[in-house]
Protein backbone atom coordinates (compact mmCIF):
# COMPACT_ATOMS: atom_id res chain seq x y z
CA UNK A 1 0.00 0.00 0.00
CA UNK A 2 3.30 2.25 0.56
CA UNK A 3 3.91 1.46 -3.17
CA UNK A 4 0.75 2.13 -4.23
CA UNK A 5 0.43 5.56 -2.57
CA UNK A 6 3.90 6.64 -3.43
CA UNK A 7 2.95 6.16 -7.34
CA UNK A 8 -0.51 8.00 -6.85
CA UNK A 9 1.42 11.07 -5.26
CA UNK A 10 3.70 11.41 -8.34
CA UNK A 11 0.15 10.86 -10.84
CA UNK A 12 -1.40 14.66 -11.98
CA UNK A 13 -4.80 15.12 -10.77
CA UNK A 14 -6.11 14.58 -13.97
CA UNK A 15 -4.07 11.02 -14.18
CA UNK A 16 -5.47 9.96 -10.85
CA UNK A 17 -9.14 10.62 -11.45
CA UNK A 18 -8.97 7.11 -13.64
CA UNK A 19 -7.53 5.73 -10.96
CA UNK A 20 -10.17 6.73 -8.61
CA UNK A 21 -12.99 5.86 -11.05
CA UNK A 22 -11.80 2.30 -11.03
CA UNK A 23 -12.29 2.76 -6.75
CA UNK A 24 -8.22 3.19 -5.82
CA UNK A 25 -8.38 4.52 -2.23
CA UNK A 26 -4.74 5.72 -2.24
CA UNK A 27 -5.54 7.71 -5.37
CA UNK A 28 -8.36 8.99 -3.66
CA UNK A 29 -6.65 9.87 -0.49
CA UNK A 30 -3.64 11.69 -2.55
CA UNK A 31 -6.72 14.09 -4.18
CA UNK A 32 -7.75 14.77 -0.73
CA UNK A 33 -4.57 15.46 0.62
CA UNK A 34 -4.45 18.33 -2.26
CA UNK A 35 -7.46 19.56 -2.27
CA UNK A 36 -9.40 18.78 0.80
CA UNK A 37 -8.27 22.30 2.68
CA UNK A 38 -9.52 23.82 -0.26
CA UNK A 39 -12.85 22.12 -0.55
CA UNK A 40 -13.14 22.51 3.45
CA UNK A 41 -12.29 26.01 3.43
CA UNK A 42 -14.65 26.85 0.49
CA UNK A 43 -17.75 25.13 2.08
CA UNK A 44 -16.89 27.39 5.44
CA UNK A 45 -16.81 29.91 3.21
CA UNK A 46 -20.22 29.14 2.30
CA UNK A 47 -22.40 27.59 5.17
CA UNK A 48 -20.14 29.74 8.09
CA UNK A 49 -20.54 26.92 10.07
CA UNK A 50 -18.11 23.74 10.79
CA UNK A 51 -20.28 20.83 11.31
CA UNK A 52 -22.14 22.06 7.84
CA UNK A 53 -18.60 22.83 5.97
CA UNK A 54 -17.42 18.94 6.95
CA UNK A 55 -20.85 17.43 5.59
CA UNK A 56 -20.41 19.18 2.31
CA UNK A 57 -16.62 18.35 1.94
CA UNK A 58 -17.67 14.54 2.71
CA UNK A 59 -20.46 14.66 0.33
CA UNK A 60 -18.27 16.46 -2.56
CA UNK A 61 -15.56 13.92 -1.99
CA UNK A 62 -18.07 11.16 -2.37
CA UNK A 63 -19.32 12.30 -5.13
CA UNK A 64 -16.22 12.33 -6.85
CA UNK A 65 -15.63 8.78 -5.44
CA UNK A 66 -18.41 7.76 -7.10
CA UNK A 67 -18.35 9.48 -10.10
CA UNK A 68 -14.37 10.16 -10.66
CA UNK A 69 -14.42 8.09 -14.30
CA UNK A 70 -17.19 10.59 -15.44
CA UNK A 71 -14.30 13.85 -14.90
CA UNK A 72 -14.08 15.43 -18.15
CA UNK A 73 -10.37 16.69 -18.77
CA UNK A 74 -11.58 19.21 -21.65
CA UNK A 75 -13.47 20.59 -19.29
CA UNK A 76 -11.51 22.79 -16.75
CA UNK A 77 -8.68 21.46 -13.94
CA UNK A 78 -9.68 18.43 -11.38
CA UNK A 79 -9.34 21.25 -8.35
CA UNK A 80 -11.79 23.86 -10.64
CA UNK A 81 -14.12 20.30 -11.12
CA UNK A 82 -13.95 19.63 -7.28
CA UNK A 83 -14.60 23.10 -6.27
CA UNK A 84 -17.76 23.24 -8.20
CA UNK A 85 -19.32 20.50 -6.97
CA UNK A 86 -18.68 21.79 -3.25
CA UNK A 87 -19.90 25.01 -4.03
CA UNK A 88 -23.26 23.55 -5.79
CA UNK A 89 -23.83 21.44 -2.94
CA UNK A 90 -22.79 24.29 -0.15
CA UNK A 91 -25.48 26.54 -2.07
CA UNK A 92 -27.57 23.96 -2.08
CA UNK A 93 -27.08 23.51 1.92
CA UNK A 94 -27.62 26.75 2.74
CA UNK A 95 -30.76 26.91 0.56
CA UNK A 96 -32.13 23.89 2.73
CA UNK A 97 -31.68 25.98 5.74
CA UNK A 98 -28.68 23.82 7.66
CA UNK A 99 -26.18 26.65 6.80
CA UNK A 100 -26.04 30.01 8.07
CA UNK A 101 -26.36 32.89 6.09
CA UNK A 102 -23.05 32.99 3.51
CA UNK A 103 -20.61 36.24 5.25
CA UNK A 104 -20.40 39.23 2.66
CA UNK A 105 -17.02 40.06 2.40
CA UNK A 106 -13.44 39.09 1.24
CA UNK A 107 -11.90 40.00 4.21
CA UNK A 108 -11.94 36.71 6.82
CA UNK A 109 -8.59 37.06 7.44
CA UNK A 110 -10.00 36.10 10.71
CA UNK A 111 -10.28 32.43 10.13
CA UNK A 112 -6.64 31.59 11.80
CA UNK A 113 -4.57 29.56 9.66
CA UNK A 114 -5.10 26.01 11.96
CA UNK A 115 -1.65 24.45 10.79
CA UNK A 116 2.16 26.43 11.26
CA UNK A 117 3.03 27.87 7.94
CA UNK A 118 6.13 25.20 7.54
CA UNK A 119 4.03 22.48 8.10
CA UNK A 120 2.59 23.12 4.40
CA UNK A 121 3.87 22.21 1.57
CA UNK A 122 5.32 23.73 -1.45
CA UNK A 123 2.39 24.33 -3.45
CA UNK A 124 0.06 24.81 -0.72
CA UNK A 125 2.60 27.68 -0.35
CA UNK A 126 2.26 29.08 -3.60
CA UNK A 127 -1.39 28.62 -3.93
CA UNK A 128 -1.67 30.90 -0.57
CA UNK A 129 0.47 33.48 -2.15
CA UNK A 130 -1.70 33.14 -5.31
CA UNK A 131 -4.64 33.38 -3.05
CA UNK A 132 -3.42 36.50 -1.80
CA UNK A 133 -3.12 37.84 -5.57
CA UNK A 134 -6.54 37.01 -6.41
CA UNK A 135 -7.79 38.50 -2.90
CA UNK A 136 -5.91 41.98 -4.18
CA UNK A 137 -7.27 41.78 -7.22
CA UNK A 138 -10.88 41.51 -5.69
CA UNK A 139 -9.96 43.82 -3.28
CA UNK A 140 -9.28 46.55 -5.73
CA UNK A 141 -12.56 46.12 -7.42
CA UNK A 142 -15.13 48.79 -7.30
CA UNK A 143 -17.16 47.83 -4.25
CA UNK A 144 -20.62 47.27 -5.93
CA UNK A 145 -18.69 44.80 -8.46
CA UNK A 146 -17.04 42.71 -5.91
CA UNK A 147 -20.63 42.95 -3.95
CA UNK A 148 -22.55 41.06 -6.66
CA UNK A 149 -19.99 38.53 -7.24
CA UNK A 150 -19.55 37.83 -3.83
CA UNK A 151 -23.13 37.16 -3.62
CA UNK A 152 -23.58 34.69 -6.19
CA UNK A 153 -21.28 32.97 -6.07
CA UNK A 154 -20.64 32.44 -2.12
CA UNK A 155 -24.64 33.16 -1.19
CA UNK A 156 -26.12 31.04 -4.30
CA UNK A 157 -28.14 34.47 -5.28
CA UNK A 158 -29.82 34.76 -9.02
CA UNK A 159 -29.25 38.10 -10.40
CA UNK A 160 -33.17 38.90 -9.82
CA UNK A 161 -32.62 37.96 -6.32
CA UNK A 162 -29.43 40.40 -5.76
CA UNK A 163 -31.64 43.06 -7.82
CA UNK A 164 -34.41 42.88 -5.50
CA UNK A 165 -31.82 42.52 -2.11
CA UNK A 166 -29.94 45.58 -3.47
CA UNK A 167 -32.90 47.91 -4.86
CA UNK A 168 -31.38 48.05 -8.32
CA UNK A 169 -32.04 47.38 -11.76
CA UNK A 170 -31.91 43.62 -13.27
CA UNK A 171 -29.64 45.30 -15.78
CA UNK A 172 -27.36 47.06 -13.49
CA UNK A 173 -26.73 43.93 -11.61
CA UNK A 174 -26.23 42.12 -15.04
CA UNK A 175 -23.65 45.24 -15.76
CA UNK A 176 -21.59 45.30 -12.23
CA UNK A 177 -21.30 41.15 -12.60
CA UNK A 178 -19.92 40.82 -16.37
CA UNK A 179 -17.66 44.26 -15.83
CA UNK A 180 -16.36 42.62 -12.39
CA UNK A 181 -15.38 39.27 -13.55
CA UNK A 182 -13.96 40.48 -16.54
CA UNK A 183 -11.61 42.96 -14.56
CA UNK A 184 -10.86 39.67 -12.14
CA UNK A 185 -9.64 37.87 -15.45
CA UNK A 186 -7.35 40.82 -17.25
CA UNK A 187 -6.25 41.54 -13.63
CA UNK A 188 -5.34 37.46 -12.93
CA UNK A 189 -0.90 37.13 -13.36
CA UNK A 190 0.21 35.31 -16.15
CA UNK A 191 -0.15 31.59 -16.22
CA UNK A 192 -2.36 31.57 -13.40
CA UNK A 193 -5.18 29.81 -15.51
CA UNK B 1 -27.92 33.32 -35.12
CA UNK B 2 -28.78 36.78 -35.50
CA UNK B 3 -26.79 39.14 -33.99
CA UNK B 4 -29.21 40.04 -31.17
CA UNK B 5 -29.11 37.05 -29.71
CA UNK B 6 -25.55 36.46 -29.65
CA UNK B 7 -25.44 39.46 -27.95
CA UNK B 8 -28.33 38.62 -25.40
CA UNK B 9 -26.35 35.86 -24.20
CA UNK B 10 -22.96 36.88 -24.37
CA UNK B 11 -23.94 39.53 -21.64
CA UNK B 12 -24.92 36.40 -19.60
CA UNK B 13 -21.67 34.66 -19.33
CA UNK B 14 -20.51 36.21 -16.57
CA UNK B 15 -23.91 35.12 -14.38
CA UNK B 16 -23.74 31.52 -15.92
CA UNK B 17 -20.40 31.41 -14.15
CA UNK B 18 -21.05 32.59 -11.09
CA UNK B 19 -24.84 30.43 -11.06
CA UNK B 20 -26.81 33.14 -11.32
CA UNK B 21 -29.09 33.19 -14.23
CA UNK B 22 -32.85 32.05 -13.56
CA UNK B 23 -33.93 28.69 -13.29
CA UNK B 24 -34.22 27.59 -17.31
CA UNK B 25 -31.85 30.08 -18.41
CA UNK B 26 -28.64 28.07 -17.95
CA UNK B 27 -29.75 25.56 -20.22
CA UNK B 28 -30.81 27.61 -22.81
CA UNK B 29 -27.82 29.36 -22.72
CA UNK B 30 -25.82 26.08 -22.84
CA UNK B 31 -27.77 25.23 -26.13
CA UNK B 32 -26.37 28.72 -27.37
CA UNK B 33 -23.20 27.82 -27.30
CA UNK B 34 -23.38 24.67 -29.26
CA UNK B 35 -23.81 26.96 -31.98
CA UNK B 36 -21.74 30.30 -31.16
CA UNK B 37 -18.12 29.80 -31.31
CA UNK B 38 -17.33 33.28 -30.09
CA UNK B 39 -19.57 33.14 -26.79
CA UNK B 40 -17.51 29.57 -26.55
CA UNK B 41 -14.16 31.89 -26.24
CA UNK B 42 -15.51 34.34 -24.38
CA UNK B 43 -16.36 31.51 -21.94
CA UNK B 44 -13.31 29.71 -21.78
CA UNK B 45 -11.19 32.79 -21.09
CA UNK B 46 -13.48 33.88 -18.80
CA UNK B 47 -14.05 30.64 -16.36
CA UNK B 48 -10.14 31.14 -14.54
CA UNK B 49 -12.03 34.40 -12.99
CA UNK B 50 -14.72 31.89 -11.69
CA UNK B 51 -12.07 29.12 -11.10
CA UNK B 52 -10.17 31.69 -8.84
CA UNK B 53 -12.73 32.94 -6.52
CA UNK B 54 -12.66 29.61 -4.28
CA UNK B 55 -8.96 30.54 -3.71
CA UNK B 56 -9.62 33.36 -2.06
CA UNK B 57 -11.57 31.73 0.84
CA UNK B 58 -9.57 31.71 3.50
CA UNK B 59 -7.58 28.40 4.38
CA UNK B 60 -8.42 25.78 7.25
CA UNK B 61 -7.59 22.63 7.54
CA UNK B 62 -10.39 19.87 7.17
CA UNK B 63 -10.75 18.22 10.93
CA UNK B 64 -8.69 14.89 11.08
CA UNK B 65 -11.74 12.52 11.55
CA UNK B 66 -13.27 13.95 8.16
CA UNK B 67 -10.47 12.11 6.14
CA UNK B 68 -10.07 9.49 8.47
CA UNK B 69 -13.51 9.23 7.97
CA UNK B 70 -13.55 9.34 4.31
CA UNK B 71 -11.04 7.01 3.50
CA UNK B 72 -12.34 4.36 5.92
CA UNK B 73 -15.69 4.60 3.74
CA UNK B 74 -13.73 4.53 0.38
CA UNK B 75 -11.44 1.58 1.33
CA UNK B 76 -14.69 -0.69 2.11
CA UNK B 77 -16.57 0.47 -0.80
CA UNK B 78 -13.14 -0.55 -2.57
CA UNK B 79 -13.21 -3.83 -0.65
CA UNK B 80 -16.79 -4.53 -1.70
CA UNK B 81 -15.95 -3.13 -4.86
CA UNK B 82 -13.41 -6.02 -5.28
CA UNK B 83 -15.64 -8.80 -3.56
CA UNK B 84 -12.52 -9.62 -1.07
CA UNK B 85 -14.52 -9.21 1.97
CA UNK B 86 -14.22 -12.25 4.03
CA UNK B 87 -11.61 -13.77 1.83
CA UNK B 88 -8.49 -13.15 3.55
CA UNK B 89 -5.05 -14.39 4.15
CA UNK B 90 -4.02 -15.58 7.42
CA UNK B 91 -2.58 -13.83 9.95
CA UNK B 92 0.85 -15.05 9.57
CA UNK B 93 1.09 -14.65 6.46
CA UNK B 94 0.07 -11.66 6.61
CA UNK B 95 2.58 -10.90 9.13
CA UNK B 96 5.03 -11.83 7.08
CA UNK B 97 3.74 -10.30 4.09
CA UNK B 98 3.56 -6.87 5.26
CA UNK B 99 4.93 -6.32 8.92
CA UNK B 100 8.14 -8.20 9.31
CA UNK B 101 9.80 -10.18 11.62
CA UNK B 102 8.56 -8.46 15.07
CA UNK B 103 5.13 -9.68 14.12
CA UNK B 104 5.99 -13.21 14.29
CA UNK B 105 6.31 -13.78 17.74
CA UNK B 106 2.79 -12.54 18.23
CA UNK B 107 1.00 -14.56 15.21
CA UNK B 108 3.18 -17.65 16.69
CA UNK B 109 0.95 -17.25 20.69
CA UNK B 110 4.15 -16.10 22.30
CA UNK B 111 3.70 -13.71 25.19
CA UNK B 112 4.26 -10.14 23.06
CA UNK B 113 3.10 -6.95 25.33
CA UNK B 114 0.35 -8.75 26.70
CA UNK B 115 -0.84 -7.98 29.77
CA UNK B 116 -4.28 -9.04 30.10
CA UNK B 117 -6.81 -8.43 31.63
CA UNK B 118 -8.98 -8.21 34.16
CA UNK B 119 -12.61 -8.87 33.41
CA UNK B 120 -15.13 -6.80 34.15
CA UNK B 121 -19.03 -6.80 34.74
CA UNK B 122 -19.84 -10.25 34.06
CA UNK B 123 -18.68 -13.28 32.48
CA UNK B 124 -19.83 -14.36 28.42
CA UNK B 125 -22.50 -15.94 28.91
CA UNK B 126 -22.91 -19.50 28.72
CA UNK B 127 -24.71 -19.22 25.31
CA UNK B 128 -21.57 -16.83 24.37
CA UNK B 129 -21.46 -18.23 20.23
CA UNK B 130 -24.95 -15.85 20.32
CA UNK B 131 -25.45 -12.01 20.50
CA UNK B 132 -27.30 -10.41 23.02
CA UNK B 133 -25.81 -12.00 25.89
CA UNK B 134 -24.34 -9.94 28.88
CA UNK B 135 -22.20 -7.13 28.57
CA UNK B 136 -18.48 -7.88 29.27
CA UNK B 137 -15.63 -5.29 29.58
CA UNK B 138 -12.28 -6.54 28.82
CA UNK B 139 -8.98 -4.34 30.03
CA UNK B 140 -5.55 -4.68 28.57
CA UNK B 141 -2.54 -2.40 30.69
CA UNK B 142 0.05 -1.68 27.79
CA UNK B 143 4.11 -0.76 29.70
CA UNK B 144 3.75 2.29 28.03
CA UNK B 145 0.49 3.41 30.38
CA UNK B 146 -2.19 2.89 27.87
CA UNK B 147 -5.20 1.18 28.70
CA UNK B 148 -7.20 -0.41 26.30
CA UNK B 149 -10.68 -2.06 27.17
CA UNK B 150 -12.84 -3.61 24.98
CA UNK B 151 -16.92 -3.93 25.44
CA UNK B 152 -19.21 -6.65 24.14
CA UNK B 153 -22.69 -7.53 24.39
CA UNK B 154 -22.69 -11.04 23.89
CA UNK B 155 -20.27 -11.35 20.87
CA UNK B 156 -21.87 -8.27 18.96
CA UNK B 157 -21.48 -4.35 19.30
CA UNK B 158 -17.66 -4.85 20.32
CA UNK B 159 -16.51 -1.61 21.18
CA UNK B 160 -12.50 -0.76 22.05
CA UNK B 161 -12.12 2.43 24.01
CA UNK B 162 -8.65 3.64 24.79
CA UNK B 163 -7.00 6.05 26.90
CA UNK B 164 -3.69 7.40 27.84
CA UNK B 165 -2.86 7.57 24.05
CA UNK B 166 0.08 9.45 23.31
CA UNK B 167 -0.27 11.75 20.84
CA UNK B 168 -0.19 10.17 17.14
CA UNK B 169 2.37 11.77 14.76
CA UNK B 170 0.45 14.02 11.97
CA UNK B 171 0.47 10.95 9.22
CA UNK B 172 -0.85 8.48 11.65
CA UNK B 173 -4.11 7.22 12.18
CA UNK B 174 -5.11 4.34 14.65
CA UNK B 175 -6.30 1.12 13.32
CA UNK B 176 -7.82 -2.15 14.90
CA UNK B 177 -7.71 -5.79 13.92
CA UNK B 178 -9.62 -8.43 15.25
CA UNK B 179 -7.61 -11.83 15.05
CA UNK B 180 -10.51 -14.73 14.43
CA UNK B 181 -10.28 -18.53 13.82
CA UNK B 182 -6.31 -17.63 13.39
CA UNK B 183 -6.66 -15.04 10.37
CA UNK B 184 -6.51 -11.37 11.19
CA UNK B 185 -9.30 -8.81 9.83
CA UNK B 186 -8.86 -4.87 9.38
CA UNK B 187 -11.59 -2.79 11.07
CA UNK B 188 -13.36 -0.59 8.79
CA UNK B 189 -13.28 2.22 10.87
CA UNK B 190 -9.93 3.75 11.85
CA UNK B 191 -9.58 6.11 14.48
CA UNK B 192 -7.55 8.93 16.13
CA UNK B 193 -7.11 10.44 19.51
CA UNK B 194 -8.90 12.97 21.16
CA UNK B 195 -6.93 15.74 23.02
CA UNK B 196 -7.32 14.12 26.18
CA UNK B 197 -5.43 11.09 24.96
CA UNK B 198 -8.85 9.01 24.36
CA UNK B 199 -9.90 7.14 20.92
CA UNK B 200 -13.03 4.69 20.65
CA UNK B 201 -14.18 2.24 17.33
CA UNK B 202 -16.39 -0.02 17.19
CA UNK B 203 -15.62 -3.37 16.82
CA UNK B 204 -18.74 -5.08 15.11
CA UNK B 205 -19.34 -8.70 15.23
CA UNK B 206 -16.59 -10.68 17.85
CA UNK B 207 -18.01 -14.01 17.25
CA UNK B 208 -14.80 -16.11 17.33
CA UNK B 209 -12.37 -13.24 18.23
CA UNK B 210 -9.76 -14.20 20.53
CA UNK B 211 -7.89 -10.74 20.31
CA UNK B 212 -8.23 -7.49 19.52
CA UNK B 213 -4.76 -4.96 18.59
CA UNK B 214 -4.57 -1.29 17.91
CA UNK B 215 -1.98 -0.01 15.55
CA UNK B 216 -0.50 2.82 13.74
CA UNK B 217 -0.85 3.27 10.50
CA UNK B 218 -0.81 5.81 7.73
CA UNK B 219 -3.42 7.71 6.77
CA UNK B 220 -6.25 5.99 5.31
CA UNK B 221 -5.20 2.91 7.03
CA UNK B 222 -3.57 -0.44 5.68
CA UNK B 223 -4.34 -3.73 4.50
CA UNK B 224 -2.35 -5.52 7.37
CA UNK B 225 -0.46 -4.15 10.17
CA UNK B 226 2.68 -2.38 9.88
CA UNK B 227 3.98 -1.72 13.07
CA UNK B 228 4.05 -3.11 16.51
CA UNK B 229 0.75 -3.08 18.68
CA UNK B 230 0.29 -0.08 20.80
CA UNK B 231 -2.45 -2.23 22.53
CA UNK B 232 -3.05 -6.03 22.48
CA UNK B 233 -6.77 -7.18 24.17
CA UNK B 234 -7.28 -11.44 24.76
CA UNK B 235 -10.49 -12.01 24.52
CA UNK B 236 -11.72 -15.07 26.57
Amino acid sequence: MAADRQKAERLADEELMPLIGGKDPEAFAVLFDRHGGAAYSLAYRIVGERDAAEDVTQEAFISVWRSGARFDRARGSVRSWLLSIVRNRAIDALRAGSGRAPKLNFDDEAILEQRPAEEQTEEEAIRHETAGEIRDVLEELPGEQSQVIELAYFGGFSQSEIAGMLGIPLGTVKGRMRLGLRKIRSELAEGWA
Amino acid sequence: MSEIEHKRWHEELSAYLLGALEPGEAESLERHLESCERCREELRWLAPARDALPETASRMQPPPELRVRLLADVREDARRAAGAAGARPGLLERLRDFAGPRWRPLAAGAAVLLIVAAVVGYEIGSNGSEGGGNPVTVESNEPSGLVAAVSMEGTENGRIELSNVSPLPPDKVLEAWLERDGEVEAVPMLFVPNGKGEAATTLGDMRGVTTVMVTAEPPGGSEAPTSEPIATVTIG
